[in-house]
């Protein structure tokens, strides 16, 4: 699991690499704290190179999708592989997290 | 421990032996320069001891010649007077104590009618002077060396040693002075004898060392006198012929009248000869033998004493290493003690500040690290182990909160399994029946363990009331939602899947949020997926609203409900179980298996699938089956 975060003005471009699962989540919690509190950030997650995430990973994506909302920043993943688009759908995340 | 291998041991043998080595070197170097120095200090000392005596018996021979000498003119003055004549020869003999006989030896016919005439005077036994006319038929003194040498060649002569019958009746040797009248005609020899025993004795005390031999040769190689002959031949043996060459070459420079020094043989003796005064040759021969005999006692006194030494110093070297390193010994049992577990172990004392000191304060450290390390290590295990029991019996209370008695009567037959990955997980399972209702829920707390487990069971407690309420499906997950979405400051959410039967219809009310599709196993065999509506997952949005479906089961139909820990059940490759999988093993299902049987075999099924793989997320399977009347 491998998180490179770049910035550009307001705007944030994230790319996950590998594997969001039972010993990477904490990690990737981490990774994604300086997100959390930016005000009117654009944040763009990269997500082409995303194998798998677990449950705890998602809650991690429906924190930062809280937080954004509250600094009246946006959140968009994108490139989003089949298996991984489908835990989204299925828990209904795909309902509250701007996917394209 | 064997003394032989010990650290004391090895390391004051190296230094013995290195030690020795610079005692062999320097005894060794010291030897040779000694040896060099004392050889050249005995020729040295024996020249000394030849120079000396050759000054001594010079000056005696000297004296011997004044005597005479001075006699000369006194016989001329008396030539009247014969009487008078052996009144001088005694006076000679008494004037000087080396001279033992003394005559005045006219020409025939010097007197008229005395063919021979010799006043002679010798000392006797007795040591008073006897007084005698020498010369007659018998005693025929002209033919004598020492009246007939000095007679032709004019010249005062020492004679060659010689055993004087007539005269002295001894071994000796003669001065003679010719006299002359005023035209140079000798008329008479004057002599004076010197016994070769007084000769002999000079000769014989000069001893520079124990086995040197001295003698005397006289002008013509005669040998004159010399401390026991025999020794030189003696010594002529053990040289084994070597050494006539060299005999011989000192003898002709001796003749020659040189001084100097003569090697003999392979460094066996050394000579050192020199010319007295009236021709004569002497010499001193000293084996080196006895030259270096004090030097070879010396060497073997200071061999003897260094050997001990060295084995004393071996012997302190070895206690006072092994005393040194005693604390190491101590030290090793120390080491050995604390390997047992022992860590209050004795260390040694160390009173010096050196590598010693270092090496126990190390020790003192490590001890009292380890002491320290141990304990906390303990009090950890204790807390892991108070933890442990903890989660365990949160793991008991977990399971119990989940049914386990599972009903199995002609209308429908239940049956599930809960499986955490760690001791409390975050799935979870119910179902009531109520008046031919059977409500049921399945569900998966995102994340695992106790924080799983926490929201788990309020969600669970939360079913439970509600379910007795008679609410629609969708009306309970919206209060359940709303009950967890109160203060969720974790955004921790569940996924689940809840629905009633009402077994008099067969219809089925169901309502998924956020969890995976349910399998229903039609009567026929046919397995699908229902795929419901999909609903925000509980505990993301309060006020959200959850989208309720129904679907009417035929009599003979099984609901198979799970969590994603069977479908993303990883072998060791990460390869999952997969919902296709699961959709097979579902059509695959015994018409007559009970539920119990179904789960089994399923539970089986994905163990065959991860093998040894860790089960990495919780399982959690519920079925239900209506059966056919």
């Amino acid at each position: 699991m491998k998180t490179t975060i770049s910035q550009n003005g307001k705007k944030y471009n994230v790319v996950l690499t590998g594997r969001i699962d039972t010993t990477t989540a904490a990690q990737f919690e981490q990774d994604m704290k300086p997100l959390m509190d930016i005000e009117n950030g654009d944040i763009t997650i990269d997500c082409a190179d995303l194998e798998y995430t677990s449950s705890q990973g998602l809650r991690t994506f429906l924190t930062l999708q809280k937080k954004v909302m509250t600094h009246n920043g946006q959140l968009v993943l994108t490139n989003m592989q089949a298996q991984v688009k489908e835990v989204f759908d299925i828990t209904g995340f795909s309902n509250i997290i701007k996917i394209v | 421990m064997r003394i032989s291998k010990s650290f004391s041991a090895r390391l004051s043998a190296t230094i013995l032996l290195v030690t020795s080595i610079l005692f062999i070197t320097a005894i060794m170097v010291v030897s040779y320069y000694s040896h060099k120095l004392i050889a050249e200090e005995a020729i040295k000392s024996a020249s000394n001891v030849l120079y000396t005596t050759t000054i001594d018996i010079n000056k005696t021979l000297d004296r011997v010649e004044s005597t005479v000498n001075n006699m000369q003119w006194i016989i001329e003055e008396h030539l009247d007077d014969t009487t008078y004549l052996y009144h001088i020869t005694t006076e000679i003999v008494a004037s000087n104590e080396e001279i033992v006989g003394s005559t005045i030896a006219f020409i025939p016919e010097f007197f008229k009618g005395k063919h021979y005439f010799s006043p002679y005077s010798c000392n006797d036994e007795n040591d008073s002077i006897i007084v005698k006319q020498l010369g007659n038929d018998k005693y025929n003194y002209f033919e004598m060396e020492w009246f007939d040498v000095p007679f032709k060649t004019k010249e005062p002569h020492w004679s060659n040693p010689y055993f004087d019958e007539g005269g002295g009746q001894v071994m000796m040797t003669t001065y003679s002075l010719p006299l002359t009248d005023k035209q140079g005609n000798i008329f008479a020899i004057l002599t004076a004898d010197i016994s070769l025993e007084w000769l002999t004795q000079k000769i014989s005390s000069l001893h520079p060392y124990e086995n040197s031999f001295t003698f005397l040769l006289c002008k013509d190689g005669y040998y004159i006198t010399g401390d026991q002959p025999n020794k030189a031949m003696k010594y002529d043996a053990e040289t084994q012929n070597k050494t006539h060459n060299e005999y011989e070459q000192l003898g002709k420079r001796m003749i020659a009248g040189d001084s100097g020094t003569l090697q003999i043989g392979d460094y066996n003796a050394f000579a050192v000869y020199g010319p007295l005064y009236n021709g004569w040759s002497t010499a001193i021969i000293s084996p080196y033998k006895d030259v270096f005999a004090r030097l070879m006692r010396m060497n073997l006194i200071i061999i003897v004493v260094s050997s001990i030494g060295l084995f004393l110093l071996f012997f302190a070297c070895f206690r006072t290493i092994r005393k040194l390193t005693q604390p190491i010994t101590e030290f090793t049992v120390a080491a050995l003690n604390m390997a047992k577990g022992n860590f209050q172990a004795r260390l040694p004392k160390i009173h010096s500040q050196d590598e010693m000191l270092q090496l126990y304060n190390s020790f003192d450290y490590m001890q009292k690290s380890l002491t320290h390390y141990v304990q906390e290590l303990r009090s950890t295990t204790k807390e892991n182990e108070r933890m442990e029991s903890e989660l365990n019996i949160a793991r008991q209370i977990q399971l119990s909160m989940v049914p386990t008695n599972f009903p199995n009567n002609e209308k429908y037959d239940i049956h599930a399994t809960l499986q955490p990955a760690r001791e409390v997980g975050g799935d979870f399972y119910d179902f009531l029946v109520v008046d031919d209702v059977i409500f049921f829920v399945i569900g998966d707390v995102s994340g695992k363990g106790v924080p799983a487990a926490l929201v788990m069971s309020i969600t669970r407690a939360a079913f439970r009331f509600l379910g007795g309420l008679g609410l629609s499906i969708d009306k309970m997950i919206e209060k359940i939602n709303g009950t967890l979405c109160t203060r969720n400051e974790t955004n921790m959410f569940v996924t689940l899947f809840a629905g009633k039967i009402d077994l008099k219809t067969g219809l089925l009310s169901y309502c998924n949020a956020g969890h995976n599709p349910l399998i229903i196993c039609h009567a026929d065999g046919n397995a699908e997926y229902l795929h419901a509506k999909p609903n925000i997952a509980v505990g993301v949005f309060d006020g959200v609203p959850f989208n309720p479906e129904q679907i009417q089961l035929e009599k003979g139909s099984r609901l198979i409900l799970y969590t994603d820990g069977v479908t993303e059940a990883e072998d060791r490759d990460k390869k999952q179980y997969g919902e296709q999988q699961l959709l097979d093993f579902a059509q695959n299902i015994e018409k007559n298996e009970s539920a119990e049987e179904l789960i089994s075999s399923l539970m089986t099924d994905v163990k065959s699938f991860t093998k040894d793989a860790e089960q990495n997320d919780d399982i959690t399977v519920l079925t239900i089956t209506l059966k056919q009347e």
